[in-house]
């Protein structure tokens, strides 16, 4: 297959997988770009001369586990939402009255609003009902897609985040005012290694500021 | 024996959601405000719209839980929201912005080959699909637009975001700290004032109460008291 060809499928399996779902769109490509967000943020500590390798060994496993519970949390709650607009809209369950009324000429009354009911399989769509219920269902999704996207990033985010780094800073702090003796006198090579290691731990925390925001 | 302990569990989750499902009542948009309304946000509002819709959100809700956050220090609070705050505002308007261009420049080269002039021209038109329509080449734009713009935020969250964050935040953080100064100038003059009032009227009983004389701030802050 020459590289055009290639090209070419890519954008008409594109067309035909987001052509009538923006919410399925903005999903993958906000969970993308939460992705490439956070790898943004890695790699900018991965690149800065001013960490020290041993800052790295602990900042970088932190960003990661970051990045995961934004990722998670964007993509599961928006997803629920995206999925649960998608079963109304699929169901008829909330449909417009042209497109109820096609269904109904056609002997689907009863079939109507019910948990396994699919008007894209189970009905032949066509002309203007199917505009109707492709608009109607793309329109859904997007709104659907929207209030949990506010839901997941705007609020269990950043509560879910906060929780975490105030766990973090008072853990943190209680290690700094309180070191074990071995690292506050450290006698043994392994005592000396340990004291090092929490010294980087210590300065890497304080650098870094106190809460991830 | 993991599949035979998850299957009736499956089992029994579907027939309770299809219980839930079917026993909810059906709804019927008739042609109205919102059924159009329903139906025109499917066909305008994309990424860059969401995008600000998500960030405007954010600005009402973010930077107060963190304000409110009773689990770490006042002065945490006050940076976090600042830089919560700051963070928002340049990742919306670069969002935003990024998004919107993004999908324009797409828009050139996704015109159908039959009119093209060039072949770039109909680059990203989906060529193999038999049947398109208008509204899904549109949303077809903004898919395309929106994937190239994550591409393009790979430099920009190095190159504007995380530089504009800084330095809002650093700004926020001076406007806050220059309030809450001038705040406390104020709490401090309160007693004094009221406390000149009370003396003047003692030694000047024809004196009326909204007589107020001027007080040296510096000097009660320096431990000399009111003139």
């Amino acid at each position: 297959m020459s590289k055009a060809k290639a090209a070419l499928s890519i954008w008409d399996k594109i067309y035909a997988k987001y052509q009538t779902d923006a919410g399925k769109m903005l999903i993958h490509t906000g969970t993308i770009g939460w992705i490439m967000s956070s790898m943004a943020q890695i790699a900018a500590i991965m690149m800065n001369d001013k960490v020290s390798k041993e800052q790295k060994m602990f900042l970088i496993p932190q960003e990661f586990m970051d990045a995961c519970v934004n990722i998670l949390s964007f993509y599961f709650v928006t997803r629920s939402f995206t999925g649960i607009a998608d079963k109304l809209a699929k169901t008829g369950k909330w449909i417009p009255s042209d497109v109820k009324n096609h269904l109904i000429k056609n002997g689907f009354k009863d079939l109507i609003g019910k948990f396994d009911f699919n008007i894209l399989k189970d009905v032949k769509l066509k002309g203007a009902p199917l505009r109707s219920f492709e608009l109607h269902k793309n329109g859904l999704g997007l709104i659907a897609t929207t209030i949990g996207s506010i839901i997941s990033c705007n609020i269990i985010t950043p509560i879910l985040r906060n929780r975490y780094a105030a766990e973090r800073q008072q853990t943190n702090i209680a290690r700094m005012n309180n070191p074990s003796p071995s690292i506050q006198n450290p006698q043994t090579p392994r005592d000396r290694a340990k004291a090092a290691i929490h010294h980087t731990y210590m300065q890497a925390f304080m650098n870094r500021g106190n809460l991830k925001v | 024996m993991s599949n035979l302990s998850v299957k009736p569990f499956s089992s029994f989750a579907r027939r309770t959601a299809k219980w839930v499902f079917d026993s909810l009542p059906s709804m019927e948009l008739k042609k109205g405000k919102v059924l159009n309304g329903i139906k025109w946000a499917g066909q305008h509002i994309s990424s860059p719209q969401n995008r600000v819709i998500l960030g405007a959100t954010a600005l009402m809700s973010q930077p107060f839980i963190d304000l409110y956050n009773k689990r770490v220090d006042e002065e945490t609070r006050k940076v976090s929201a600042a830089r919560t705050t700051a963070k928002i505002i340049a990742g919306t308007t670069t969002g935003f912005l990024v998004r919107y261009y993004a999908i324009k420049a797409v828009e050139k080269f996704t015109q159908n080959p039959i009119k093209a002039e060039k072949a770039i021209e109909s680059f990203f038109f989906p060529k193999g699909i038999a049947h398109t329509t208008v509204k899904g080449l549109q949303q077809h734009k903004f898919t395309i637009g929106t994937f190239l713009s994550l591409g393009i935020m790979l430099f920009t969250n190095f190159a504007i975001d995380a530089p504009l964050t800084k330095y809002l935040t650093n700004h926020f953080v001076k406007r806050i700290n220059e309030h809450e100064k001038n705040k406390l100038d104020k709490e401090i003059a309160k007693p004094v004032l009221s406390l000149n009032a009370e003396k003047n009227n003692l030694v000047n009983n024809s004196m009326t109460s909204s007589y107020i004389p001027r007080v040296s701030i510096e000097k009660f802050k320096n431990g000399k008291g009111a003139e």
